[in-house]
């Protein structure tokens, strides 16, 4: 069956009224959680994640497509109104949306943030559905040596490319996978590293580690601007909506950031900080009045949150077609998907066609419904940001407690939250970046297990690892990535000493 | 305190730990006896290695003391203890005395220290009916068996 008869199909899950429910329902939630500062989509999807355990495959993966779409929309929403990005990925909205909401023009910034987002959404989704098959295509031939290099190469180069130096990412790195190496060993049955408690002996969830990082770690993290309370908001809007003149000013933008966020999104370790910022900078370079950007520029606003959305689609190309995720945002949703028992990766498509299908069918439907969820909903939704942070905050620490009980029903866990939450805010205190540990949680286990299958196919024979095609390119990517680092480093000093003389 | 350099020790302690606890793992008795200790050992001396560059290049660049100083630093570790005490307490009286009490209790303890003694009826409101419709929501419509309360 072709690919548009496949997606045909999958359109006709998403648009069963009891899914458009979910995804509506999943995209306001998604939304909300997206809002708050510090929670953007990796805490959304694991905070809001148990409410889908009793759906079906296909309910539950449209719902949690909605939540991921609902906090990247979201996440821009208090960037613009409050200067406080929800996450990374919208650190670049506060640019030039925050000046724009100071100067009166709030409902223009939002209704082209939403406008931009959407755009951005659907074009990346559109090429997605063309470059998906062949990549999982290609990846079937991966035996396990090349897998593991796969595995090597993501990882590295999320550790590597995430900000902070390139030590404290491998070690963050290092740390996920001692965590993953916890319990019963799958092959030989051995118990490893789980000091005679029965309840690690299935190893420790990566959701609830997640959970504990993104969800209590934050709020660990903020408790500062907790306490101090909100700030001043906007709460009455005008129509939510744009000029001509600012869509004309815009479009070449929006439609310019969108492959280039989905380029970035898609290399494991860039993700949707990366590609907003460089959307920015790119149309600062390229505009005719650059003075205004960081003024409330409404370009300077488009063209990152395309780029960040589309990001976000690019992203889970290598984590569903290849079934290794490239930021911790995706690394959440495939362990969203691994919940409800389906292992991303090149079988997805053969194995559970519908389902691949009727995700990439629930992005588009998600995308449209968020778009108009957020601009006439707007005003309405960004009222959760003028409930005191001091009365929300508390609301999603107990919204983790069920939500890590859910997963286990284990209390157990709530001691392994605290001390994994503790671990998350004293790893962003020292600057160690989190996002290569949650990854390495989540692939640890194949990776271990593909180690080893290499190892007994070669008979013990290491040079298996570099024994393919492959492999080879794996290896001098990973190599890339690692010295790229101090490559740019080094023409960044030598620029510096060229322009100070 | 250098916190990026004492990371980089952590790390090598903790690597040193679960290194020995890996040369330690008893013989796999199908297959291959040490396959199941590789993968460890291998990760493990990683971890020594790169948390002895960490802690060796912070010490050498910016010393062990000074940087990373904050003025609210005491308060905040009060705030994050006392937070992490709560989240214990409410681990060991959650399967005692049911979701909705435990989950009160939590987060009553947690709303005083946010909020404040003084809104204790905000504070009061809010702990109750989260609780009562988290405890609906998940038991009735979800299908998660959250603990019941004991005399109910």
């Amino acid at each position: 069956m072709d690919v548009l008869a496949y997606l045909l199909k999958g359109f006709s899950v998403a648009l069963q009224p009891i899914n458009l429910m979910w995804v509506t329902l999943g995209g306001i939630l998604g939304t909300i959680v997206g809002m708050l500062p510090g929670l953007g989509p990796a805490t959304g999807v694991a905070v809001l994640l148990p409410m889908t355990f009793t759906m079906g495959p296909e309910a539950a993966l449209i719902t949690m497509c909605g939540v991921y779409y609902g906090a990247m929309f979201g996440g821009s929403r208090s960037s613009i109104l409050i200067n406080t990005p929800g996450d990374g990925a919208a650190l670049a909205a506060t640019f030039d949306g925050y000046p724009m909401a100071q100067q009166g023009r709030a409902e223009s910034a939002l209704a082209m943030s939403a406008i931009a987002s959407f755009i951005g959404g659907i074009l990346s989704t559109i090429v997605m559905v063309f470059v998906a098959q062949p990549v999982a295509k290609f990846a079937l031939k991966f035996g396990p040596a090349e897998y593991f290099m796969l595995m090597v190469f993501a990882l590295s180069a999320t550790a590597s490319m995430t900000k902070g130096n390139l030590t404290k990412g491998f070690i963050s790195m290092l740390i996920g996978l001692m965590i993953s190496t916890v319990g019963i060993d799958a092959q030989s049955g051995i118990s490893r590293f789980t000091f005679g408690i029965l309840e690690l002996q299935t190893g420790i969830d990566f959701l609830v580690v997640i959970i504990a990082v993104y969800a209590l770690g934050e709020v660990f993290k903020s408790f500062k601007m907790i306490k101090e309370g909100k700030k001043k908001m906007q709460t009455k809007f005008g129509k939510i909506w744009i000029t001509k003149e600012e869509w004309k000013r815009s479009k070449w933008p929006i439609l310019r950031s969108a492959p280039l966020g989905f380029f970035i999104g898609a290399l494991p370790g860039a993700g949707g900080t990366m590609a907003s910022l460089m959307a920015y900078n790119n149309e600062k370079q390229l505009s005719k009045h650059p003075e205004e950007f960081g003024k409330g520029a409404i370009e300077g606003l488009a063209a990152p949150e395309s780029a960040n959305n589309a990001a976000s689609v690019g992203a889970l190309i290598p984590m569903l077609t290849l079934g290794v995720p490239g930021s911790g945002t995706t690394a959440v949703m495939m362990g969203a998907l691994l919940m409800l028992g389906l292992q991303p990766g090149p079988m997805l498509f053969q194995q559970h066609p519908k389902l691949a299908w009727g995700l990439i069918a629930s992005m588009f439907v998600g995308n449209m419904i968020l778009a108009i969820v957020n601009i006439p909903l707007a005003g309405l939704l960004v009222r959760v940001l003028a409930i005191p942070p001091k009365i929300l905050y508390p609301i999603v620490l107990g919204l983790a407690f069920v939500g890590t009980y859910a997963i286990s029903n284990s209390v157990i866990d709530f001691y392994l939250l605290v001390i994994f939450g503790v671990m998350g805010y004293f790893m962003s205190k020292a600057k160690i970046p989190t996002a290569p540990l949650i990854l390495a949680i989540i692939v640890g286990n194949s990776m271990e297990q593909s180690f080893r299958q290499a190892i007994t196919i070669s008979d013990g024979d290491y040079s298996i690892f570099f024994g393919s095609k492959v492999s080879i390119v794996l290896l001098i990517l990973t190599i890339v990535s690692v010295v790229y680092p101090f490559v740019k480093e080094r023409i960044k000093g030598k620029k510096n000493i060229v322009s100070a003389n | 305190m250098n916190l990026s350099a004492l990371g980089g020790i952590l790390a090598t302690v903790l690597g040193l730990i679960y290194t020995t606890q890996a040369l330690m793992l008893p013989k796999a008795s199908i297959g291959n006896p040490i396959a199941p200790k590789i993968f460890p050992i291998g990760i493990g001396i990683l971890l020594i290695l790169f948390g002895l560059i960490l802690s060796f290049s912070e010490i050498k660049n910016t010393g062990l003391k000074k940087k990373d100083i904050e003025k609210d630093k005491n308060e905040n570790i009060k705030l994050i203890t006392y937070t992490s005490l709560a989240c214990i307490l409410y681990g060991l009286i959650f399967n005692r005395l049911g979701y909705v009490i435990s989950t009160i209790i939590f987060l009553e303890i947690i709303l005083l220290l946010f909020n404040g003694k003084e809104k204790i009826k905000t504070n009061t409101i809010v702990s109750i009916c989260f609780s009562v419709i988290i405890y609906f929501l998940f038991s009735r419509f979800l299908g998660v068996t959250l603990p019941a309360m004991p005399f109910l």
